[in-house]
């Protein structure tokens, strides 16, 4: 009895091995913990993309629900989700813009040209759509890195009290919305 | 000839330097947290490069940042604790213990062990004494006289 009891721990070791490494085959590495989930959007002070003189911070944002969405117009995912997010808009979801500006290295005197972004941005929505109430200019990528934005596109929910309740990363699609987003709305206007 | 290898020794030279020599710190000290911290974080956007290695944006980023709060004289695990704060404990190579991660600090420790153990055991069990008493040699004999009749046959 006992040998035989023996004799079968290599194959539950094997079998156990199995379940585990099959399971890994449908883990998503691109899938990462935040450590901004649960804490209050960061504070800062940011200009607004398409007006003059317009800064927004965090306190700005309180009091309704929103979509941070963390984008640029050199992201071709950015580009392919406008759509379904300017769909969302029209549905009535509140979305805010988070503009990524990738080519922008002060490092390298990098000179930046305001108003050639604001061209290219405003012809890329008015041809993809435009899900945005406004959008907020991170040019120096400080308020991606308190989030932890490793790239875009990323979408961050945020409740009224300010709070983050999911983060995002990669597009969001119909099936990510229905999936991630929308139980998480609902459960917000219950 | 000579001075052609001369050059390409030289020019290899120059390939070997790394991130760290753009930035100028203070102390040796900081220097080293500094190179010790970019070898240590992991770049949050390709998977398995750290920040010193990687030329993400976000990896610059992230190396900048390190460079700022090594200046203000922040300590290594101070630095650590500001980037698992925002990126989680993705971004640090030493994954901490966790209900969900001690296992990787248990078993192997559980299979030397158990390893050993089963090593001493076998050990005792073969050096213990064998008594060879009367019953025995009964035994032998007849095992011998059933061979020596079966080569008869």
């Amino acid at each position: 009895m006992n040998k035989k009891l023996i004799a079968i721990i290599p194959f539950l070791i094997f079998m156990f091995l199995c379940v585990f490494l099959y399971q890994g085959l449908f883990g998503n590495p691109r899938e990462l913990q935040t450590g901004r989930i649960g804490q209050v959007m960061p504070s800062f002070t940011l200009p607004d993309l398409m007006v003059d003189e317009k800064q927004w911070q965090n306190t700005d944002l309180l009091g309704e629900v929103y979509l941070l969405n963390v984008w640029g117009t050199w992201c071709p995912t950015c580009i392919a989700e406008l759509g379904y997010l300017a769909q969302l808009r029209s549905q009535g979801v509140r979305i805010i813009g988070l503009y990524y500006e990738q080519a922008y290295d002060p490092d390298f005197g990098d000179q930046f040209d305001m108003n050639a972004l604001r061209v290219e941005v405003k012809s890329m929505l008015d041809r993809a759509g435009d899900p945005y109430q406004f959008n907020i200019l991170d040019l120096e990528r400080t308020l991606a890195l308190d989030l932890g934005v490793s790239g875009a596109p990323e979408t961050f929910l945020v409740n009224k009290e300010g709070k983050i309740l999911l983060h995002h990363t990669g597009d969001i699609n119909p099936r990510v919305w229905r999936a991630k987003f929308a139980p998480a709305i609902q459960e917000l206007s219950q | 000839m000579k001075y052609v290898l001369m050059i390409l020794t030289m020019l290899m030279s120059f390939a070997g330097h790394t991130v760290e020599d753009k930035y100028e710190f203070s102390s040796q000290e900081r220097a080293a947290t500094f190179k010790e911290l970019t070898h240590e974080l992991r770049c949050p956007k390709c998977q398995n490069q750290n920040i010193a290695d990687s030329d993400a944006i976000v990896a610059k980023d992230l190396r900048d940042k390190v460079v700022t709060l090594v200046h203000e004289g922040k300590t290594k695990e101070e630095v650590i604790d500001y980037m698992i704060d925002r990126y989680g404990y993705f971004v640090h190579y030493q994954p901490p213990v966790t209900p969900a991660t001690i296992i990787l600090w248990v078993l192997p420790i559980f299979i030397v062990v158990v390893g050993f153990g089963f090593i001493v055991f076998r050990q005792k069990k073969a050096s213990r004494k064998q008594v060879w008493d009367a019953n025995d040699e009964a035994k032998l004999t007849k095992l011998i006289a059933q061979y020596q009749r079966k080569e008869q046959q």
